[in-house]
């Protein structure tokens, strides 16, 4: 590889890893989380009363009843099938009024033929950290999050490249070195290095399913307009026509509905029926489920008619796509890792983990590499403006996010007594989030590196201390539901508080004119000093 | 961005500025161009079951991969030209593949 390449994407990988670090550090650490986004809603959720289960069989009456009581729920409605109850499964059902509505009705029966018909506001504890995850700051307005996050994941996309272009020289001499003995920087390098080479694949998938994510709307306006000559809906309606059964009623009962998908696929795990139009001529039901033998997007689904149970569409249930659909679906799965059960969710948890390590590192390898080379003879090392406030974005931003993310964990439990849990949620993650950031920039990133360690552990070791007061607490509770949210937490609070005193102990004996240090005075930072050329 | 400063004797010059325009735009163009003659030329034909969104997922690569690659390019102008000349190719392509829709 000739020198001046290399040297040309040096410059192009720390600028575009500069630009988009931040956002995608916290993309990546929330998403990490996303990956136990169920076992997060269940840490939060109260144990619920287990009077309300009723045998699959009887789903046909707990329909008729609904629909009986509250006509406008025919339109759209879930039938829920509690996990794990197989057969003789609880039955609950969910709609809501609209699609903005973030209340949920749910109706379920008694064994002695009582209707339960309630609206739940439930947790969004797990939408909270999903949002956080697609727009990395404006959970606000998801569009604009979500498109910057899409050009944030396209600069991503150049700084890998550009990353693989650099490492190609040395890749065979230091790809495994971890030069402990010399400086830090060496080793945060080192580790930077080897962390983004070998996880090369998962990126790749990663970032460019991430601009698709984030700037599709954009991709299918261009190609309407260019490619279908704006006649791009009628291309779809041919090419994924929305399915148009054209019976009306007798619906066939739940039971049977499932009885027909398990005809067409037995390897389906059904999770839900979700209909839609009854009463009309397009009237029809969606068999939502999970196959562990493909890739799916999150879940699939079979399409029946729900008065003959005949089939309508076979497009989105694993195993039965076309080539293309398959194929589209296989992309959504290596970006959610939602294939190959829990070693995979385990490995996508970890390699998030990891990226988001990546682009802190990446900050910070930035912020050293602006210092004026230090020497001795020459008294302190200056600092420009640029590097401190970087350094001490780099610190808020990444620490806010993780503290913030653990607090509103936390604190879903304890919100649990108010009107308007989600309404806390928010508030919490965001005061978090900016005070921690105002508190970088106040404290210098030398102080606040250490600081806001320690915060980010005790919001951390806040999510397994809340559950063992909900022994001592009333209105707490004790939950199994959890217990692995309160496990990992505590892991992850005791990694927060090795790093924080590692970085104290940095700021305390390091050098005294580092960035890190917090002994260095804040006047020696001067933006009137030249900056030093790269 | 302040451009930053490279060996000015490099046979590469850095052309920040010219050349990640250039990546950025026409790269975007060309793809969106290719994905299209995908669409109309390659298997399937136009109207196969959920191509089109196939064909959208193209474009993330395609034009990510040209970004990356246009700093190669010996200056910012061969970057235009290439990339023009690249879009100019394609859309004619595309216009030709073109053919009636439902």
């Amino acid at each position: 590889m000739r020198t001046d390449i290399v040297r040309l994407y040096r410059v192009v990988h720390s600028w575009v890893g500069i630009v988009s670090g931040l956002i995608l550090f916290i993309a990546f650490y929330a998403g990490a989380l996303t990956m136990f986004k169920e076992p997060l809603a269940a840490w939060v959720t109260p144990p619920r009363a287990a009077e309300n289960l009723i045998p699959l069989d009887r789903g046909g009456e707990l329909v008729s009843r609904l629909l009986a009581l509250r006509p406008e729920a025919a339109k759209d409605f879930s039938l829920i099938l509690e996990p794990g109850h197989g057969q003789a499964g609880a039955l609950r059902l969910e709609w809501r009024l609209d699609r903005e509505d973030t209340a949920v009705w749910t109706a379920a029966m008694s064994h002695d033929g009582r209707l339960d018909i309630r609206q739940e506001e439930p947790s969004a504890v797990a939408q909270l950290v999903d949002d956080v995850h697609r727009t990395a700051i404006l959970p606000g307005d998801l569009e604009t999050g979500t498109v910057i996050t899409g050009i944030a994941s396209a600069l991503y996309g150049v700084a890998l490249v550009s990353g693989v272009i650099i490492l190609i020289p040395s890749l065979v001499k230091d790809f495994f070195a971890l030069r402990l003995a010399n400086s830090a920087k060496r080793l945060w390098l080192d580790v930077h290095n080897l962390l983004g080479i070998i996880s090369v694949p998962f990126h790749i998938v990663i970032a460019l399913s991430a601009v698709v994510f984030g700037l599709h709307d954009y991709f299918y306006d261009s190609l309407d307009e260019v490619v279908y000559g704006g006649r791009m809906q009628k291309v779809i309606a041919v090419a994924d026509p929305p399915p148009r059964p054209v019976s009306r009623g007798p619906y066939l009962s739940p039971a049977d509905l499932l009885a027909k998908t398990a005809a067409v696929e037995p390897g389906l795990i059904p999770s839900s029926l979700h209909y839609q139009r009854l009463g009309t001529p397009g009237a029809v039901v969606r068999v939502w489920g999970d196959d562990p033998r493909y890739l799916v997007r999150r879940h699939g689904f079979l399409a029946l008619d729900p008065a003959t149970g005949n089939v309508v569409s076979t497009e989105y249930l694993p195993g039965h796509q076309g080539n293309w659909g398959a194929t589209v679906s296989a992309f959504f799965a290596l970006h959610f890792g939602s294939f190959g059960g829990d070693l995979v969710r385990w490995s996508y948890f970890l390699m998030g983990l990891a990226g988001a390590f990546l682009f802190y590192s990446g900050n910070l390898l930035w912020v050293e590499a602006r210092r004026r080379t230090e020497r001795r003879a020459s008294g302190p090392v200056t600092q420009t403006r640029a590097v401190t406030l970087m350094a001490a974005a780099t610190v808020g931003v990444s620490l806010g996010a993780v503290a913030g993310l653990s607090a509103t964990i936390a604190a879903g439990r304890w919100l649990s007594a108010l009107e308007s849990i989600n309404t806390g949620h928010l508030v919490i993650y965001y005061a978090v989030f900016l005070g921690a950031c105002a508190w970088a920039f106040w404290r210098g990133a030398g102080r606040a590196g250490y600081e806001l360690l320690w915060l980010a552990a005790g919001a951390t070791a806040a999510i397994p201390a809340t559950s063992l007061l909900g022994f001592v607490i009333p209105g707490l509770w004790v939950s199994g539901a959890g217990l692995g949210v309160d496990a990992v937490a505590l892991m992850g609070a005791g990694a927060f508080a090795l790093m924080a005193r590692a970085a104290a102990r940095r700021a305390e004996d390091g050098p005294a004119d580092s960035v890190w240090s917090a002994r260095r005075e804040h006047g020696t930072v001067t933006a009137a000093q030249p900056q030093a050329a790269e | 961005m302040p451009a930053p400063t490279l060996d000015p004797n490099s046979p590469i010059r850095p052309d920040w500025w010219s050349k990640t325009i250039a990546g950025t735009v026409l790269g975007f163009t060309l793809a969106v161009a290719l994905a299209g003659l995908f669409a109309w030329a390659g298997p399937g034909g136009v109207l196969a079951a959920n191509k089109y969104q196939f064909v959208m997922w193209m474009i993330a690569p395609l034009w990510l991969a040209v970004v990356s690659g246009c700093f190669l390019f010996r200056t910012g102008l061969r970057a235009w030209a290439w990339l023009g000349g690249a879009n100019v190719l394609a859309y004619a392509a595309l216009l030709l593949s073109r053919g009636p829709l439902p």
